[in-house]
């Protein structure tokens, strides 16, 4: 592979959109060449930088309720409105709200908030000078009991690695305004953060991948803590990362 | 629009990607009053032609639509004299999007870098922001993304490379001016 064809379809190997005969050929070019490995890095910050801080703009409730009321002529009921107007909606009042109303009217917004939240402690993670692990290992026997006297739990340490998933360390971490336990795991080049964190609620809601802002990220819930595994690897890779991880 | 299965199944494979379909808008328009607008008109024409949707993916679908409806909004709006300079006036900043979420003082940290890449990016020519907004903020694939704009995927993935380097090319730039 010459540089010039390397160059030529960077952007579909970042993307993930090349076969993986194609992708094996260009990573043995990288561990040659110092250059388009650099490309490829600076392609990938931009890449995270986007993700990160370019806003996204989600459909302002206006919208919906003139949608709403043009799609539902009959059932206008304009009394619901401040119920999942408010910032601060709970998330029970937000999913009474989305069930009454039906399902395109969304997400409760908390749920919403908390997978931003997952983004942005994703995100922060991966920074150049930030903390990826407090403690690193690849031996959930040392993994786990750092843990021990720092979180309010005991969270979950797999040994996936005849998977594909390298375990990487743990670290205590934030999602929101809550404590949780992140454990890193390394598919190829890229990393995987399972956070954790208490959620009296959920008491095992299974396993849903969706998107966010570009990143793949897969929730599910037992026992009274909630899971969210996301990467920048694709989506299938982090769907069966997920399956492992999740099963009881 | 009485027929209320037909509404429920238009509800949950089309308006669940509303979101997408506004930030699409919101990138495409520069401008919230013309989105909002573009978003409904998508909607209702969505819903006019849901039993001609073709195919497995609803969202692509959708986006297609959304994507003309924010073409004809600019047109018309040209054509009425409502154009404005696309600038941050109009257009909100990021910190718009953001101040909800985090506290003020990491708002202000970051303010600076991200109103540069967001500057950026919305100062793209169209047809390279709408590949790159579809790729990095929706997480579309080359294939879904060359049935939203209509051009073959070559043309996706060459449209996407030159949109990044401008936009790398421009971060670049601004550093070094902020830095010197």
């Amino acid at each position: 592979m010459s540089c010039a064809r390397t160059r030529q379809v960077l952007d579909a190997y970042i993307d993930g959109e090349l076969d993986p005969a194609t992708v094996a050929e260009i990573d043995v070019h990288f561990v040659s060449c110092s250059v388009c490995a650099g490309l490829r890095e600076e392609r990938r910050a931009l890449s995270a930088q986007i993700r990160a801080e370019a806003p996204y703009y989600r459909v302002p409730e206006r919208v919906r309720l003139a949608l709403g009321r043009r799609l539902h002529p009959e059932k206008v009921r304009p009394r619901r409105a401040p119920a999942w107007s408010l910032a601060g909606a709970l998330a029970a009042a937000g999913a009474a709200a989305g069930l009454l109303v039906g399902v395109w009217l969304g997400h409760p917004p908390a749920e919403d908030l908390l997978l931003d939240e997952v983004v942005a402690s994703h995100v922060a993670s991966l920074t150049p000078g930030s903390k990826l692990v407090d403690v690193g290992s690849s031996d959930r026997h040392a993994v786990k009991p750092w843990f021990a006297g720092r979180s309010e739990f005991a969270p979950l340490v797999r040994d996936l690695s005849k998977d594909g998933f390298e375990l990487v360390g743990g670290r205590l971490d934030r999602v929101g305004d809550r404590q949780a336990a992140a454990v890193v795991y390394r598919i190829r080049n890229h990393y995987v953060n399972l956070f954790m964190w208490r959620a009296p609620s959920g008491m095992g809601e299974p396993m849903t991948v969706t998107q966010a802002r570009g990143f793949p990220l897969a929730t599910w819930s037992a026992a009274g803590i909630r899971y969210a595994a996301i990467s920048d690897v694709q989506q299938s890779d982090l769907e069966r990362f997920a399956r492992l991880a999740s099963e009881p | 629009m009485d027929d209320p299965a037909t509404l429920r199944r238009f509800e949950e494979s089309v308006l669940v990607h509303l979101d997408a379909a506004y930030n699409l808008a919101r990138w495409l328009t520069g401008d919230a009053a013309a989105a909002d607008d573009a978003v409904q008109e998508a909607s209702l024409r969505a819903f006019r032609f849901f039993h001609q949707m073709e195919g497995p993916r609803p969202k692509a679908w959708f986006m297609a639509i959304v994507r003309n409806a924010c073409l004809d909004e600019l047109k018309e709006r040209r054509l009425r004299g409502l154009e404005e300079a696309y600038d941050e006036a109009v257009h909100g900043t990021a910190d718009e999007a953001r101040s909800e979420l985090e506290p003020p003082e990491a708002a202000l940290v970051r303010a600076d870098d991200s109103r540069q890449l967001h500057a950026r990016l919305a100062g793209l020519p169209s047809e390279y922001r709408e590949v790159v907004v579809l790729r990095e903020l929706e997480g579309l694939a080359y294939k879904e993304i060359a049935a939203i704009v209509g051009v073959p995927i070559g043309t996706v993935m060459s449209r996407l490379s030159r949109g990044r380097d401008l936009l790398q090319s421009r971060v670049v730039d601004a550093r070094r001016r902020s830095s010197s």
